[in-house]
């Protein structure tokens, strides 16, 4: 079985490697693909600063966000934990 | 928390101080000027999100080989960061996107591939907290198929025509571009490695309650 | 013909799904009649002035196929959870990857009956041209359902203990199957086009196919993995 697994794995890994070499050997036929057009303005009149600026506001906010919510749980959890760990030394008595 | 976590931490916090002063210095790019800097976080994201479920399909698959509760944490941990970084990746994207192409979002490639990589993540951490007992295993096997989306994503803007910029882009950056680049990578890389790290503890506290619940009731 | 204890479960198995599935033929005629109104609602909805675009048969025909399969794989795996058919299954001798396949072959059946009907009817509804090249058509249309199919077998099975399992099978499989989509919209669409380019049909019938052996070689190995409980 093991055996198997290993085959399995090793298939998976030699079957994405040669679609890669098959796809590269196909050049792709130019394609029609689906781009919405929208009455956008002309790139050179959209401002540069705020789109930059917000990007950097997204990342930095989001990323703020995530490790404080991460600690907000991971200090939930602690509390709960030790408020056991007593409660059962308590009644260890 | 292991003792390499505080120093990393601050050098971490430290060095996403000092990385828009150094992407401030940096030129601006010939055809798109200054808005092209969104790149020196757009792209550390991007490697984030591509490593993330690569992480997540391994842990995975040795959870399922092994059955050990650490392989499963860690395939967690490394879920929701897909989904985090794989927000902000998609979003500083087309921030630039809109300035550089003229329109948010094309349905290419390498992006379609990238929004189902992320909400395969998605899907991955619904399914953990909505699946029921048994739901770690079923997760595992999502993992799997999420891990390869992923170098699907990467190759993909080498073999179709894309407006998407190619992967040749980055080792041909000349020196004044490539420094801030690779500051900001290894910045993101210390973050992914700081918040697995925090993720794991989270999950590993939590075991540990589980196990103090079941010690109460005996 | 040697049965080797592989192919014959794998016998047993489709033989016994095909056979519920004659006798009653619950799944086949609910299937495809969702499928058909799939079908309709989006030539309805999409009507200008009496006529229904030209442009949508391939997204629609994939999409109807596509929502048609999540509820065959859901109905057809709700009817083992409810006998507990899987269980005995999988605690017989047999070897798993049989189990699978035989599953996988049964839902690919399925789903073909119902494209059998689906396919003229989008050819009717929107004059779509997709009988041009019959061969093409039937490996497009083949290679996305096996995709699908490989896909959507081993998590109908994973989640058939699961709760919430209606809900999360369209929210686990759709993300993975997109690209499987794609690939079988854009080549349906290439189908239909006025200059037929038959190799870019042949690019995206071989993605198609890449895709299957991905999914079925990695199904393979996650069934067994995850069904060992």
């Amino acid at each position: 079985m093991a055996a198997l697994r290993a085959a399995c794995v090793a298939a998976v890994v030699i079957g994405g490697a040669a679609a890669s070499t098959a796809l590269a050997a196909q050049p792709p036929q130019p394609q029609d693909e689906f781009r919405p057009v929208g009455n956008s303005p002309a790139p050179e009149q959209i401002p540069a600063a705020p789109l930059l600026i917000g990007a950097y506001v997204v990342v930095l906010g989001g990323l703020f966000a995530y490790v404080v919510g991460l600690s907000r749980r991971l200090g939930a959890v602690r509390q709960d934990v030790e408020r056991l760990e007593s409660e059962i030394k308590r009644r260890g008595r | 928390m292991p003792k390499w976590f505080t120093p990393a931490a601050v050098l971490c916090g430290l060095m996403f101080v000092i990385s828009p002063l150094l992407i401030a210095r940096a030129p601006d790019e010939s055809s798109m000027g200054m808005v092209y800097k969104i790149y020196y976080y757009h792209m550390p994201s991007a490697w984030m999100f591509l490593l993330a479920p690569l992480v997540c399909g391994v842990s995975s698959a040795m959870f399922l080989v092994r059955g050990r509760p650490g392989d499963d944490r860690r395939a967690w941990a490394a879920a929701e960061l897909t989904v985090l970084f794989g927000a902000l990746t998609l979003i500083t994207g087309p921030l630039w996107a809109r300035r550089a192409w003229g329109t948010w979002w094309v349905w290419d490639a390498r992006l379609t591939s990238s929004l189902v990589g992320w909400m395969i993540g998605w899907a991955y951490l619904i399914l953990r907290r909505y699946g029921g007992p048994g739901s770690d295993k079923l997760a595992a096997g999502v993992a799997l198929f999420g891990a390869v989306n992923v170098p699907f994503i990467f190759i993909s803007v080498n073999y179709w025509r894309t407006i998407h910029p190619p992967t040749t882009v980055v080792p041909r950056l000349p020196v004044e571009m490539g420094l801030p680049l690779w500051f900001c990578v290894f910045a993101f890389l210390l973050l992914f490695m700081l918040l697995m790290t925090m993720r794991l503890r989270l999950e590993e506290t939590r075991a540990r309650l589980d196990d103090l619940y079941v010690a109460l009731d005996e | 013909m040697s049965a080797t204890p592989f192919g014959r479960s794998l016998w047993l198995v489709l033989r016994k799904d095909l056979t519920v599935e004659v006798r009653s033929r619950e799944i086949a005629y609910t299937t495809l009649f969702f499928a058909a109104s799939c079908v309709l609602v989006f030539a309805f909805a999409l009507v200008r002035e009496g006529r229904a675009p030209e442009g949508g048969a391939a997204g629609i025909l994939w999409i109807a196929i596509a929502f048609a399969g999540t509820l065959a794989l859901g109905r057809t795996f709700e009817r083992e959870r409810q006998s507990e058919t899987l269980r005995a299954l999988l605690l017989s001798p047999m070897p798993r990857p049989a189990i699978y396949v035989g599953k996988l072959l049964g839902i690919v059946a399925l789903l073909v009956g119902t494209e059998v009907v689906l396919v003229p009817l989008v050819v009717f509804l929107f004059n779509a041209r997709l009988f041009a090249h019959p061969f093409w058509l039937a490996g497009i249309v083949l290679g996305g359902t096996i995709g699908y199919a490989a896909v959507g077998t081993l998590f109908a099975a994973m989640l058939v203990r699961a709760r919430s399992r209606d809900v999360l099978l369209p929210v686990l499989l759709y993300p993975v199957v997109v690209p499987v989509i794609i690939a079988g919209v854009q080549g349906t669409t290439a189908l239909l086009q006025p200059n037929f380019d038959a190799a870019l049909v042949r690019f995206w019938l071989l993605l198609l196919v890449t895709f299957d052996v991905v999914f079925v070689v990695l199904a393979l190995w996650t069934f067994e993995a995850v069904m060992s409980d």
